[in-house]
Formats: C-alpha cells, structure tokens, sequence
C-alpha cells in the first residue's frame, strides 16, 4: 500500500486529545468536569466511549468503581496507561466493545452511565439500539449523562457556527488527523427511549450540549 | 439501469474519481436491493460512496440483503488495513440494523478484501453469524451467487486492469493539481496549465504502461532502492522527449525568448520523479511500498500449528499459498506476490502464521489482529 495513504489512514489516538481541545476551543476540559460533578464514591459507572479517557479518570477520582469501554484499542491503552499512573487501575475496568455489545451487561447494574462526544459518532440504527440497552442497564432513577457537540436550531446560529468550524476542522486535520461530528435530535430520541431529561445545557451559540437525563421507573 | 440513473451514475463515478483520495461517507445500515426474502444472502460492504454505487451496478437483477458497515467512508481494502473496518462495525451492523428479523439464516458474506481487518472467529462468536469471504470484484458476484457461494481461484486475486489504472493516475494528479495550481497559478499564468497537463500525461503514461515497469521491477527487487533507478531514469527519458518536443513547438509557434522554458520543464521534470519515484509501487495493490525497508516483512508458517484449513489460500488476494496435498498442510512458494495486508494471519483459526522480516523480527498474530498494519514497525 502506498506509503502516504498508509500516514493518512493511520488513526492517531495519540493525537486525540490535542485535536479535540482545538475543535471545542479548549472548553472540552470544563464541560467534562461540570458533567461529573454528580458522581459519588462507590458509584457503578459505565463509561461508553471512553477514548483516551478524560471522564474516566475524573470519575475515578472521585472513588467511583468504573467500566470503560471504546472500540479503539489505541484509545483504550493510553486511557489505561493514564489511570495506572493515577494508581486507580484497581476500580477501573477497561473493555474493548462497542455500543452493540452493551446487551452483555446485566440488568441494572449501573449506578451512573455517562458518555463524552462518542454519541455523535453513532448512526441513527446505533443510537437507537443504544438508548434502550442504557434504560434496561442503567438502574431505576440512574443518571445518563451526555456531552456533545451538536447543531444549532437556529438558522443565523447554524451559518456562525459553520464559519468557525470549518477552519477548526481543517487545522485539527492538519495538525493531529482527528476530527468530529455533530449530533442531531438527540432528546427526542432520549425521550422516545422512556428516560427523562432533566437538566440541558448548551453554549451561547449552541454547538455544544450538556445533558442529564434520568431513567424512568422499571416495570 | 435507467437513462437518469445512469446519467447520475457517470458523474458521480467522475467526480468520485477526482476526489478518490478523500474519504466520501455513505449512510450506514440496511438497504434491500432487489425483492429478497427471508432465504435471501446477506452481503456486506463498506460505506464509501463509490463502493456502495459500483456494487449496484454490478449486481442489477439480483435480489439480496445488503449491510452497509461503517469504515468512515474509506474502501473496503484500506479501512480494514487500516482498522477503519473492523470487528466492531461488523458486530454493530448486524444487531443494530434489524436484519436478524429479516432473514432466517445467519450467513453473511463479507468482501474478500475486509480480511485484514475482520475475525471470522470474532463475528461467529459474538453475534452467531457465520462469515463467508465473497469475490474481490464486485462484478464477479453475479457468477458468484450462480455457483452456489463458491468462489474460482480468478476471483479470489486483485488485480490492477487499465481503468484502475488510470483511476489511480486521475486520483495523484487531481491531488498534485490542488497543491500545485494555486503556487503556479500566480507564478506562471496560463503556462501553469501546460505545465500540469504534461506531468498528466506522463503520468498517465506510467500508469498505462506500468506492465512494462512490472518487468524492471521484478529485476530490481534483489537490488536496494535508490532515487537514480532504472524506473526514475525511464521517466527522466521520456520527460526530456516530450519536453525537447515542446521547446521545438515553442520556438516555431511563438518565435520568442524560451529561455525560462528550461526552467519550467526542470520543475516538471522534478514534480514527476517525485510522484513516481517516490512510491509507485505502493499506488499500485499487487506491490507493496517500499519506502521503508524496516517495514518489510514476509508471512512466516508455523508448520506444527497448520491444520490445513485452506484459510489462508481462501483470503489471500495475490494466491500466495498452495497446500500440500499429502501432508495436509499449506506453503507459501509464491511469496514474493505478497502485498503484506495480513489477511491470511488475521484469519487463521490456529495461529499458525506470523509476520517475519530478514533480520529475524517475528510479529505475533495478536499484535496484527489487535494494531493491523498501520502499526507494524512502530510495535515490537
């Protein structure tokens, strides 16, 4: 295979975390904490999407005992190397799966299920399929919580954002080979999968939300 | 195929071709094509917008299930080599998309050339489904559906026709066009142009020509690679003819000074060894690149281990491999085919084949099936 396709196919974990600060204009570090900060000691968490592991290590922190999974093996070593030099390596799980897998967990056995830029990753079909297996595992009354960029409702706020994005993209391209997407409609498929939201918050020119959302009772 | 559709057939394949070196996503998930039932095959491919529209056309008439992976909207070949197709698009597609309703057998065929990329093993596993590797070519799956899911050994092998050829010519040029114009342009005016349809054109020429390279480079595969090969030297050859030609042209048409045309042609001359010299090998899929000598790396068997499942002879696309009837074990003797994509490592049940190179490094199946081929030379 050619030698300059093989560079540009190369999936750069390592890179990961410079390129997401680009695109979110450094502010993904806050966001990541006031979306943690429900977290207790002991908590059950799952992690989905946990990448290089920014909400992992801050849930870990706080003395949770936390399954992260993500289908980058890359991904998942960095994340593992980063919580064994925190010495939290013995309350963090680390699994490599994806969404469609997540029916391999036992019903309500989270506490807490939170999830960092990975949902705009999903397809419709993902998303779907994903929503219902987090109310059955997830334990009655159990928080998700969600952050991710997503696209405005407003037309004007839609055009501004496309102006600031697009250069982000490309120089987060250029510099670190990683890039992201944007999720649409995802409260209505919230609701749609029986789970409540209960506190949105997005930016001033809305491309970013922060959700929690609670599960439903179970019948 | 109706006139519309085909209309919208050959711009999109034209202006797909272009932009070849770009990812295009398509929609990921179910799609029926034709009027399948339950007994329907289930096919998969990857969610590249040419792909989806080349198989298609190629399987009119035919009724099947189709499963639209994502590989971020790279072909199959590079995402799975590249870990962009994997395990996990696989195991997604087939729970998220609803298709265990549809259907009431769990047999998927996968793209021959997805091998690299994803365990038959790991899908079995997992979901219940049973994989079956299809041809390379998606032409060859009409045939391939009349012989009852048995592939011939023809359309087990990639291959590089002319059209690929000049699909892999478009796609450099159009890449070097984009960088060059916009420097040139200003530069050079309308010369820009000139200057760029001649590296086309004996770009164009390589590729069309490149059976004839085949014949240099099998001699030059003992030797060490230098800048100043026989395959550079070729095109410096036919540089300088075409671009003597040119200065002739300009003398006679335009009676002015030329001196700066030897300048230009210089340029050209460089921009064209750098574009074929560099790495034609690795543009073309029956070589692979050898860029980086650390990187390369032959396919190892380990005799003890080899229970003669026929794995290998079934995923290999350069049909490296033979068994050895009385022994009921396979070997490699035609190795030198190799393109290094590992589908035949990933594949085996039994771990019985590993990457080696010539100073004795061995790459371990786990490492290959876990980090592909974009990590090898970095791992170890």
């Amino acid at each position: 295979m050619s030698f300059v396709l093989m560079k540009v196919l190369e999936s750069a974990p390592h890179r990961y975390d410079k390129g997401m600060k680009i695109l979110t204009l450094g502010k993904i570090g806050k966001e990541y904490d006031a979306l943690t900060e429900d977290i207790k000691e002991n908590d059950t968490v799952l992690d989905i999407g946990c990448g290089t592991g920014l909400l992992t290590i801050r849930a870990a922190l706080k003395g949770a005992l936390v399954t992260a999974i993500d289908i980058n093996p890359e991904m998942l070593e960095i994340a593992n190397k980063r919580i064994q030099e925190l010495e939290k390596d013995t309350s963090v799980s680390f699994l490599e799966m994806g969404v469609a897998e997540l029916d391999a967990f036992e019903e309500s056995s989270f506490d807490i299920i939170m999830s960092g830029l990975c949902f705009s990753e999903l397809s419709t079909d993902e998303i779907t399929y994903a929503l219902v297996q987090i109310s059955r595992i997830l334990r009655e009354n159990g928080l998700f919580l969600l952050a991710d960029e997503i696209k405005s409702k407003s037309f004007l706020k839609r055009r501004v954002n496309w102006f600031i994005r697009i250069p982000l993209v490309i120089i987060s391209y250029i510099v670190t080979q990683t890039t992201s997407k944007t999720l649409k409609n995802i409260e209505e498929q919230v609701t749609a999968a029986g789970m409540t939201i209960k506190f949105r918050k997005t930016n001033f020119l809305e491309n970013f939300v922060r959700l929690k959302i609670i599960n439903g009772v179970k019948k | 195929m109706k006139f519309p559709s085909y209309l919208y057939y050959i711009f999109m394949t034209i202006l797909e071709t272009l932009l070849r070196f770009f990812p295009i996503p398509a929609k990921t998930g179910y799609q029926k094509i034709g009027n399948p039932d339950e007994n329907s095959p289930v096919l998969l491919t990857c969610n590249f917008h040419l792909t989806i529209l080349r198989l298609k056309k190629a399987t009119q008439g035919l009724n099947y299930h189709l499963l639209i992976a994502n590989s971020d909207g790279i072909n199959v070949w590079c995402a799975s080599t590249g870990g962009h197709l994997n395990n996990h698009s696989v195991i997604s597609v087939i729970k998220t998309s609803g298709i265990e309703k549809k259907v009431n057998h769990k047999k998927i065929i996968l793209p021959q050339l997805a091998a690299p990329g994803i365990e038959a093993k790991v899908i079995h596993k997992k979901t219940g489904w049973k994989v079956l590797w299809g041809p390379v070519d998606a032409k060859d799956i009409p045939l391939f559906f009349k012989m009852h899911f048995e592939k011939t050994d023809q359309m087990r092998k990639v291959k590089f026709r002319v059209l690929q050829r000049i699909e892999i010519a478009v796609m450099w040029f159009f890449l070097a066009a984009l960088i060059l114009m916009p420097i040139w342009g200003p530069l050079y005016g309308i010369e820009a142009v000139f200057m760029l349809a001649q590296i086309f054109l004996i770009y164009f020429l390589v590729m069309i020509s490149f059976p004839i390279y085949e014949k240099i480079f099998q001699k030059e595969a003992s030797k060490k690679k230098s800048f100043f090969s026989l395959g550079n030297m070729v095109v410096f050859f036919i540089n300088i003819i075409y671009a003597a030609i040119g200065v002739v042209l300009y003398a006679i048409v335009y009676k002015h000074n030329y001196s700066g045309i030897l300048i230009r042609w210089s340029i050209v001359s460089f921009v064209l060894v750098l574009m074929i010299g560099m790495d034609l090998k690795g543009s073309t899929p029956i070589y692979k690149s050898d860029t980086h000598q650390d990187r390369l790396y032959d396919v190892g068997i380990n005799l003890e281990r080899c229970k003669g499942t026929r794995i290998c002879i079934d995923v290999c696309p350069r049909n490296c491999f033979e068994m050895i009837e009385d022994q009921n074990k396979v070997s490699n003797p035609r190795k030198v085919n190799c393109v290094q994509c590992g589908a035949c490592i990933v594949q085996c049940p039994f771990d019985a084949l590993y990457f080696i190179n010539k100073a004795g490094d061995i790459i371990q199946p786990e490492t290959i099936r876990k980090f592909k081929l974009n990590m090898m030379g970095k791992r170890q």
